[in-house]
């Protein structure tokens, strides 16, 4: 199964710490940030599969901004947001802008690893899902094109053999002019 | 899994093709069985044979409906095969446009299109998308768009225009699912100045389509290879019918319609074909 590359961002940094150790120590490869704007930075030039941030934090780039950005920068990432108990409802805002679950402080370990496992599945399951109708899209194409040119030769064919047989019942032309007409025709192939 | 015996296959497939025309190959048992055990046995049904007479006597033809849903492949994408998306872009809308509005400048220019299998809808929706783009100024013409399938769920979805992030994720470009859907939870949903553009209905592509009225352009794609020969020669022939004398249609980019109807012509606009009437 796949290694997600997860991306913790907190403003504080004993969780940070902690979550960054737990998720090492799950053979998780961790990305960490202090506020949304590294969260920002670091979004735009690696590649993160799950981003796990805190709901509440201070600046303007909060919980849901983070959503929206990592979202915008790649729809398949997963976001998961770590709430306090109190702020559950803005945590459903957040649902609604993309994010795809939520945890509640303090966190619980063992929920947050059942998650990830399932992220992981659902990502291993999406790759080949992809790699299959990747495969399958090659090979309709490729019979795409050897059936729309069938199609053309065979309407061009079929052209021609009714002006062949429209020049071979030219009744006012004597049977050798027509002859000679449609075979011009025919080697004309 | 309830398991499916040879003479239930028979008129199973029978049945089925009775009220869609979807012609399945008897030997494959498995496809019978994965796509109609579920159905069975939430109805309590002991056998095919029992499934067969209770959709029989269901007056309300809900078994029958659930039937042709779990039948039907609904498989479809945004933009398949991008082509014949650039072919209406490029080619047949402003060739349609300068037609109509050449032949009666001071009316509304009407043009109807039809996705004849319209699944749930991505279809329909991606030509409304380029119309949009196109014409940007829609209130000069009259563009009717229709889609109509045979699956209630795929008419309902089509309907409601809500996609997972899988369906979005094929097809769509970046670009038109920032701009004509909103991000619903883990779904999208179409915006409704697009929404507003189509209509999507249930119909049965086996019946007459006397009813649905005259088209300037037909998109039939990847419906009629469930067909037998001989109801193939019919769609098309009827679709020939439905056609304006000036009309496009435009069919699935595996399929052919040589020796199944000769009233069309086949022409080439860049890498793609797309068929015209013989007059
Ligand atoms: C594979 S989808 C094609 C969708 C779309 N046209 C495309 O090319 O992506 C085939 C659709 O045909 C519909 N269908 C099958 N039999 C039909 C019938 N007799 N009348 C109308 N629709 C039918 C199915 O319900 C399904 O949604």
């Amino acid at each position: 199964m796949k290694i997600l590359t997860i991306l913790v961002v907190d403003d504080d940094p004993v969780i940070r710490r902690l979550l960054q150790q737990r998720l090492k120590k799950e053979n998780y490869n961790v990305l960490v940030a202090a506020d949304g704007y590294k969260a920002q930075s670091i979004l735009q030039e690696k590649h993160v599969d799950v981003v796990l941030t805190d709901l509440m934090m201070p600046g303007d780039i909060g919980g849901i901004e983070v959503t929206e950005i990592a979202k915008n920068i790649n729809k398949n990432i997963e976001v998961i947001l770590i709430t306090a108990h109190s702020s559950v409802d803005t945590a459903v805002e957040a649902m609604k802008k993309g994010a795809s679950d939520y945890l509640e402080k303090p966190i619980n370990f063992d929920e947050l690893f059942l998650r990830l496992d399932k992220i992981a599945n659902v990502q291993t399951i999406f790759r080949s899902a992809q790699e299959l109708q990747h495969a399958m899209d090659v090979t309709e194409h490729a019979a795409s094109e050897t059936i729309q040119a069938l199609e053309m030769k065979t309407a061009e064919l079929q052209g021609l053999l009714d002006e062949v047989e429209n020049i071979l019942r030219d009744h006012d032309s004597s049977e050798e002019v027509r002859i000679t007409r449609a075979l011009d025709k025919i080697s004309g192939i | 899994m309830l398991k499916i015996n040879s003479s239930e296959l028979k008129f199973i497939a029978q049945y089925i093709y009775d009220i869609s025309g979807i012609f399945l190959d008897e030997s494959k048992a498995y496809l019978f069985e994965t796509r109609l055990s579920s159905i069975a046995e939430e109805l309590g049904c002991t056998s095919y044979q029992d499934l067969y007479t209770k959709a029989k006597k269901d007056t309300k033809k809900t078994i029958e409906r659930q039937i042709i849903d779990a039948i039907s492949t609904n498989e479809t994408l945004f933009f398949r095969d991008k082509g014949p998306f650039e072919l209406l872009q490029h080619k047949i809308l402003p060739e349609i446009i300068d037609k109509r509005t050449s032949a009666s400048p001071n009316l509304k220019t009407n043009i109807k299109i039809w996705s004849a299998a319209s699944s749930t809808g991505q279809e329909l929706y991606s030509i409304a998308i380029i119309i949009k783009e196109l014409i940007p100024d829609l209130s000069r013409y009259n563009i009717n768009l229709l889609g109509t399938d045979i699956s209630d769920t795929a008419v309902s979805q089509a309907s409601y225009g809500k996609y997972n992030k899988f369906e979005i994720e094929r097809g769509l470009p970046q670009k038109q699912l920032q701009r004509y859907f909103t991000l619903f939870g883990d779904s999208w949903k179409i915006k409704d100045e697009i929404r507003a553009m189509v209509n999507f209905k249930k119909f049965n592509l086996m019946l007459p389509f006397s009813a649905l009225g005259r088209f300037d352009i037909i998109f039939c794609r990847n419906v009629a290879i469930y067909f037998t020969l001989p109801d193939r020669k019919k769609l098309f022939d009827k679709i020939a019918d439905s056609l304006t004398d000036d009309g496009f249609l435009v069919i699935g980019s595996t399929e052919s319609l040589t020796g199944v109807c000769p009233r069309f012509v086949p022409k080439k606009h860049l890498k793609s074909i797309f068929y015209q009437k013989k007059l």
